[in-house]
């Protein structure tokens, strides 16, 4: 009779490997990364553009970006728009705090067809007043969708009091902003920041020499010719605050600081103290929080990571009425971690669990270029994920106590609610 | 092509294997034969309150997660109108321990009253976070019951109310595990870099001993044939008016399927879409519009959603597109408008066919439908359709009295 009680054997994780892309200087500023080792007929490239909420007037950035593909002199958006469709392509641009994206997800044997499309697109955008009009609505439609989710709310207000040294970074669109929007201002921005703007070009897929030759060409007067400076010292306001939103069933809280990235020495073993406390399934959180009271649907924490510094937060959405209860438990997890030692069989849980996790997101061509543009971004290399994968297996439950006690005191976080 | 082997064990359990010699990482993937269609119509939501016991200890091991953790992997699962599916992604050298894990729960949950309590709040504020506290959120909930009279598919897997959850006891939770979770009523899914007699062997051993149960035989389940238009407005305080069209169409094993699938992309899947470009860029009636189908295995839904621009109402939206309806039905696409279809259609096929995780759910769901091997063919399936094909599936769909409308107006004072 086989006893269903005893675990099969684990084999340890000790060795991972990771390939780098291949890397073409275009200038002395920006590279194209070019990740050649896809065993199927996908292909996707981004354009990485200076063009990040960060830069210019209030909601400037974010309108540019939606505005990428609105058309040219010579052509319409849907005519741009059917040609992409026509090879394809699946377009996605995006925007973040310091960087907006362009990427394309298409066949490789239509990549550079459609290249040639949304850079032709891109270089001439002429931001037709019809269109602009029309994108101001739309999107003015959806934040006013936006404003009446909680958790919206919530991360709004959190980002206005975790950047609230630096108002380039706090400041958050508003719908009277909408109004009042010129197309000179935008192309202006447009001018500044996409056709000089250029930081990286990012391309996976088997595709020969010549089709990354072409991209080069194609993009070179769109190279960002200076250095770009972004802030390594921001602060956040400490504090509690609410917003509220008559009607709501639940409340959405966000509670963090400002901390660091992967250039600081405590990053990697901080990630480890974070996937403790609330990065996967049977954190500390979740346990509480969900497993054992039933508050949540869900509670997660994170490592957000900009140009010089990062941030770290905690997310959960939970019944009105144990809002306070939900705070008070997320405080006590924080004090558990300063207060007590993390036992032996939660922590080499918790390590097996990311050695896994860091075996899965080098797995693949698509997520290996990912964990690789994580690290260039801050100047490491692949190596930086075999010091990881040290740090994992070295890790003690002191160091954990250690760095609860820096970065985990109550004091310092920034704790916004709404509902 | 996707290439994969199959076996059955004596006690029913369906078993695929799909070799990938590329990753280390490997799945296991469990599907089982049960969705929201099973239930109770007095005791909905109880398929997907279900997959949530499923983690909560099974008959000889306390905790599904922790285990699986400690292997260095993670899970998760959902729950549709029609299955219940779990995958486990875990590094490929530790398998077993998935093997053991999954097995174990198949034989017995532990059924504490625990966790019973638990994930009935858990449920509770997913019902509230996903259905009841966002804008528009409460659609699907008016949605179904207008457009389906007859078939379960009248209620939303979360269920029909927050009571249904509130009142599920013990005893229904053991006498839905009896009746549903059998080896026979199950397709596992193994990939990764394994080797085929080891699986064969791993999967003998843990799951070999399961008891067979009965298969559960379902009732045959026929949604009445729809013969008028219906209708329903709610007013809701959102911030723009929104429209759900449900057309009825064919079930996932219908050979018309796909032609649905691409009228629906020619209709509304992009920015070079019919609906988009005519009442979005040239009219100005819309902000938003999208045309999808729900992939239903049995009677399924075509639907055309989206929301009004400020100052258009929902007679002249309607007027406008049924125009539009009535030109796809009167006149075949151009071929370009076909091709463009096609080639969006094969480009994400690729795309999702690349993770290892989409192939074994993929294989799966077409081994529940009558044949794994299925999955090889729908490239074929696609090139196939003509112009005319969608035309003609266009008449079959598109009538009014096949539509079931839902508006959303948006009203400041109502809740």
């Amino acid at each position: 009779m086989q006893d269903r009680t005893i675990a099969p054997t684990l084999i340890a994780i000790d060795h991972i490997d990771f390939t780098a892309p291949k890397t073409h200087r275009l200038s002395n500023s920006v590279n194209l990364y070019h990740m050649n080792s896809v065993p199927n007929e996908t292909s996707r490239f981004d354009l990485y553009f200076d063009a990040g909420k960060c830069r210019g007037a209030i909601g400037i950035a974010g309108f540019v970006n939606g505005l990428l593909f609105s058309g040219t002199e010579v052509k319409s958006s849907i005519e741009i728009s059917n040609e992409i469709n026509a090879l394809g392509g699946f377009l996605e641009t995006g925007i973040s705090v310091e960087n907006a994206v362009v990427s394309i997800y298409c066949l490789r044997e239509n990549l550079v067809s459609i290249f040639k499309v949304v850079i032709d697109a891109i270089q001439n955008a002429s931001f037709d007043e019809k269109e602009v009009k029309e994108f101001l609505s739309d999107r003015k439609q959806n934040m006013m969708v936006s404003m009446e989710k909680v958790g919206y709310l919530a991360q709004r207000e959190f980002q206005q009091k975790l950047f609230a040294s630096n108002e380039s970074y706090s400041k958050t669109v508003n719908l009277s902003d909408f109004e009042s929007v010129s197309q000179t201002a935008l192309k202006e921005f447009h001018a500044q920041h996409y056709l000089k703007g250029l930081l990286k070009i990012v391309v996976v897929g088997n595709l020969p020499d010549k089709d990354i030759g072409f991209i080069k060409e194609k993009t070179r007067s769109l190279l960002t010719e200076k250095s770009h400076c972004f802030d390594g010292n921001l602060e956040n306001k400490n504090g509690s605050s609410h917003i509220n939103k008559e009607g709501a069933l639940q409340c959405a809280l966000r509670i963090g600081r400002t901390l660091f990235n992967k250039k600081h020495e405590d990053y990697l073993d901080f990630l480890i103290l974070n996937t403790i406390l609330g990065d996967y399934f049977g954190s500390r959180l979740m346990t509480n929080i969900r497993e054992e009271k039933g508050y949540t649907y869900g509670v997660g924490t994170m490592i957000a990571e900009l140009h010089q510094t990062g941030y770290f937060l905690i997310a959960t959405e939970v019944g009105k009425k144990v809002k306070d209860d939900t705070i008070n438990e997320i405080k006590y997890e924080l004090n558990r971690l300063q207060n007590e030692k993390v036992k032996q069989d939660e922590l080499q849980l918790v390590k097996n669990y990311m050695l896994g996790q860091l075996l899965k997101s080098a797995d693949g061509p698509y997520s290996m270029t990912d964990l690789f543009l994580s690290a260039e971004m801050h100047g490491k290399d692949l190596e930086f994920y075999n010091e990881a994968l040290v740090s994992i297996q070295k890790i003690t439950a002191e160091r954990i106590q250690e760095l609860a006690l820096k970065y985990l005191n109550w004091d310092d976080m920034t704790i916004v609610s709404a509902g | 092509m996707i290439k994969y082997e199959r076996f059955q064990l004596p006690n029913g359990l369906r078993v695929l294997f799909h070799k990938d010699e590329t990753t280390p990482m490997a799945v296991v993937n469990t599907l089982y034969d049960v969705g929201a269609r099973d239930e109770n119509e007095n005791k909905t939501g109880f398929a997907h309150l279900f997959e949530h016991l499923m983690f909560g200890g099974s008959i000889n091991i306390p905790e599904y997660d922790a285990p699986l953790q400690l292997a260095g992997g993670e899970n998760n699962a959902f729950t549709s109108n029609d299955i219940t599916n779990y995958y486990d992604v875990l590094p490929a050298k530790n398998i077993e321990t998935a093997l053991w894990l999954e097995s174990d729960r198949m034989l017995s949950l532990a059924f504490t009253p625990q966790s019973l309590e638990v994930q009935r709040s858990v449920v509770i504020e997913e019902f509230k976070q996903r259905y009841l506290n966002q804008p528009y959120g409460d659609v699907w909930l008016e949605l179904r019951p207008l457009a389906y009279q007859t078939h379960p598919y009248k209620w939303a897997t979360i269920g029909k109310s927050i009571d249904h959850i509130e009142e599920a006891t013990m005893q229904d939770v053991k006498a839905f595990f009896k009746k549903h979770y059998t080896p026979s009523n199950a397709i596992l899914c193994i990939a990764g870099n394994l080797d085929l007699n080891n699986v064969r062997a791993l999967v003998e051993k843990w799951f070999g001993s399961i008891p067979a149960g009965n298969k559960y035989q379902r009732p045959i389940q026929i949604e009445a044939h729809q013969s008028e238009y219906r209708e329903k407005l709610i007013e809701r305080n959102v911030p723009s008016s929104a429209f759900y069209y449900a057309f009825k169409m064919m079930g996932r094993n219908h050979p018309d399927y796909f032609v649905a699938d691409s009228l629906s992309d020619a209709l509304g899947r992009d920015k070079s879409s019919r609906l988009y470009v005519s009442l979005k860029k040239n009219k100005q009636l819309v902000s938003e519009i999208n045309a999808y189908i729900t992939g239903s295995i049995d009677t399924g839904l075509l639907i055309i959603s989206g929301k009004l621009n400020e100052q258009v109402s929902f007679q002249e939206f309607d007027t406008a597109l049924w125009e539009e309806i009535n030109k796809i039905k009167t006149v075949e696409l151009e071929s370009k408008e076909l091709d463009r279809i096609m080639i969006k259609i094969r480009t994400s096929r690729e795309f999702q066919e690349q993770g290892l995780l989409n192939r074994a759910m993929n294989l799966s769901m077409y081994e529940l439908l009558g044949d794994a091997n299925r999955i090889n063919d729908e490239n074929r399936i696609y090139s196939k359709i003509t112009t005319t094909d969608i035309l003609k599936c266009a008449n079959e769909i598109l009538q009014k009295t096949n539509c079931s409308v839902l508006k959303v107006k948006a009203d400041k004072n109502a809740r």
